[in-house]
């Protein structure tokens, strides 16, 4: 449970009100979800209950973490480089798949300019379908499915550079 | 001059190269596998470019992924460092193909000294002194026999394809050939794909000596002395000189003079580094490196010029500003090569760097990627660093080095340190009086 959702749920509170209702936090209820979410394995729960509603999520444990490393006091305006392309895998929570880049080189959505793209949220694939494709010295590499699933998430854009292992598509 | 440089590279020698860049102006891109996401130099380029998986084949080796990150990244020209790509000819050409400059010689030279025989060949017809040998590859058992008997045991099989040290075999009396030979040739075939292998004579107690130089595209050569690197283990350089401690003023000039006439004649372009055994006042040609070298950073320090600065601006085909005479040679370095090693049985040692401090002060200077927290990673080289002492004598260097050894701080993985406390300290050392087999005996002797 982060700082965040506490917060969130002071401030609907703050602002439900009805004259000067003081703002009471149900402690024991956040707890006791909390302990539920942590038994159940879930990432999110939700009660709606006589017009207060509490909830409460968490980072799902399965999301990378980059090990912590002390960046040299010398680096001063170094600090990370701006990336040429973004690097935001998302979560690997269960049954879903991020499919990364083997390689290096440009990502396009759809087979020429102007055409529909491959996929969008929400498509079914099968095995095997074209999901994306990556250009790369003047050769197109198709992407394809490695199982039957559902677009969940398209993390790059149309004609965006791509460098090896970074996040493609997620699949449900 | 160029916008953006690619750095085909990792390491110290990434870091080397983009610190020239960024002096000069020179956006950079920084190429990495997935273990090397953290690295310094992936750090502090501008760009950065993932290119594979740790293995060294699938990503600082994949010639069509550097291709690619150059071409994302809109970089002009590529320098390879050394090791990798940097002496392959076929990634020099794709480069140019690609319309970018590889920072480096012309393919064509890259091609010849790569095969030690026809490099051999070359620079003999050059005016540059050779090793008696069989003047080409060897045909049968019994042709090496009748060769080694001319030049008189004992021999030493070397692998055409091979070159860094590896690939040899001696041969010390005329019963032994014969499973040198097969050896060399069986090593070789797995090594380089090729067991193609010539004869050169072995000498004794030779010294390492070699020169560097650089050649502008307008025909200009010129050395920058000499280096002594005569302290090695299995081929490996530990300690490297400038300049030589073996080497006089005259004989300086002498052999500077044979190696830029023979490389203006060859139309050479680029740095480079032509590789002699020293004995008795003879220089004997072993081979030439057609790149940057780990050691170039004595050079630099005794010149005081930027070695791979020169590299890009030769590249840009700008014209080297200083003629032969206004190289002027001051003070003594040396430089140890710190390997993530156990120093007793040379172990590869990776692991985290749980703390790390660098020496300092005046005539100090390190070059490393590590940093406190650092991963060094099981899959490269074990190069941690280079420890590189300068001083107005080679008395005072030697000094400073001593002090300099006994402040690093490398804590969490094993390092050949200690090695080094213990060389600098040795009297032969200390004399300068040393050969290429001194280190190996040393080891040996103390129990390694």
């Amino acid at each position: 449970m982060s700082i965040k959702d506490v917060k969130e749920l002071g401030a609907k509170f703050a602002n439900a009100g009805k004259g000067n209702v003081p703002l009471s936090v149900d402690g024991a209820a956040i707890r006791e979800l909390a302990g539920l979410l942590r038994e159940t394995g879930l990432t999110e729960i939700e009660i709606e209950q006589g017009g207060r509603r509490i909830r409460v999520a968490r980072q799902s444990a399965s999301e990378p973490v980059s090990t912590a490393v002390s960046v040299p006091a010398v680096s001063g305006p170094a600090g990370f480089p701006r990336q040429m392309v973004s690097d935001a895998p998302a979560p690997d929570h269960e049954n879903s798949t991020t499919i990364t880049s083997p390689m290096v080189g440009t990502v396009y959505v759809a087979s020429e300019p102007g055409r529909p793209a491959f996929v969008k949220i929400g498509d079914s694939v099968r095995e095997g379908a074209t999901l994306l494709v990556v250009e790369a010295m003047k050769t197109m590499n198709p992407i394809v499915s490695p199982r039957a699933g559902v677009v969940r998430e398209i993390c790059v854009g149309d004609a965006q550079p791509v460098e090896f292992g970074q996040a493609l598509i997620v699949l449900s | 001059m160029f916008d953006k440089i690619l750095i085909a590279n990792r390491g110290e020698i990434a870091l080397r190269i983009n610190r020239a860049c960024k002096e000069m102006g020179i956006a950079t891109v920084a190429i990495h596998s997935t273990a090397d996401a953290d690295a310094m130099h992936v750090r502090l380029a501008d760009e950065s470019v993932c290119v594979g998986p740790p293995p060294a084949a699938q990503s600082y080796l994949s010639i069509p992924q550097i291709i690619a990150a150059c071409e994302i990244t809109g970089a002009e020209a590529v320098h390879p460092g050394y090791g990798f790509l940097s002496e392959n000819a076929r990634f020099a050409e794709i480069v140019a193909e690609h319309g970018m400059t590889f920072i480096g010689p012309r393919p064509d030279h890259i091609r010849l000294m790569g095969d030690k025989i026809a490099a051999k060949q070359a620079v003999a017809t050059l005016g540059i002194p050779t090793v008696p040998g069989s003047d080409g590859a060897v045909g049968s058992d019994r042709d090496a026999a009748e060769i080694a008997t001319r030049i008189g045991y004992p021999v030493l099989v070397k692998a055409a394809a091979g070159g860094g040290g590896r690939g040899m075999k001696v041969a010390r009396r005329a019963e032994e050939l014969s499973l040198a030979l097969t050896t060399a040739r069986a090593e070789a075939k797995t090594a380089f794909a090729d067991d193609a292998v010539y004869i050169e004579k072995y000498l004794d107690r030779p010294r390492h000596v070699e020169v560097q130089v650089l050649a502008d595209s307008f025909g200009k050569v010129l050395h920058l002395g000499e280096r002594d690197c005569s302290l090695q283990r299995r081929h490996q350089k530990l300690w490297e000189e400038a300049l030589s401690p073996a080497l006089n003023a005259t004989q300086r000039e002498h052999i500077g003079g044979v190696v830029t006439g023979a490389l203006t004649k060859l139309g050479y372009l680029g740095a480079g580094t032509v590789e002699f055994l020293y004995e008795d006042g003879e220089f004997y040609f072993i081979e030439m490196n057609t790149r940057l070298q780990v050691e170039h950073p004595v050079t630099e320090a005794i010149t005081g010029l930027d070695i791979v600065r020169e590299q890009i601006r030769i590249a840009a085909e700008s014209p080297i500003e200083l003629c032969q005479e206004e190289i002027l040679f001051s003070g003594h370095a040396i430089e140890c090569r710190i390997n993530a090693e156990n120093p007793f049985t040379f172990q590869p040692s990776p692991g985290t760097i749980t703390q790390f401090h660098a020496p300092g002060g005046l005539g100090v200077r390190f070059d490393s990627a590590m940093y406190t927290g650092y991963r060094v990673p099981p899959y490269y080289d074990s190069l941690a660093g280079k420890l590189i002492v300068h001083g107005r004598n080679r008395n005072e260097c030697l000094m400073r080095l001593r002090r300099a050894l006994d402040e690093i701080v490398v804590a969490g993985i094993d390092t050949t340190i200690p090695l080094f406390r213990q060389l600098v300290r040795e009297p032969d050392l200390l004399n300068g009086d040393y050969h290429i087999h001194w280190l190996e005996h040393y080891l040996a002797a103390h129990g390694a």
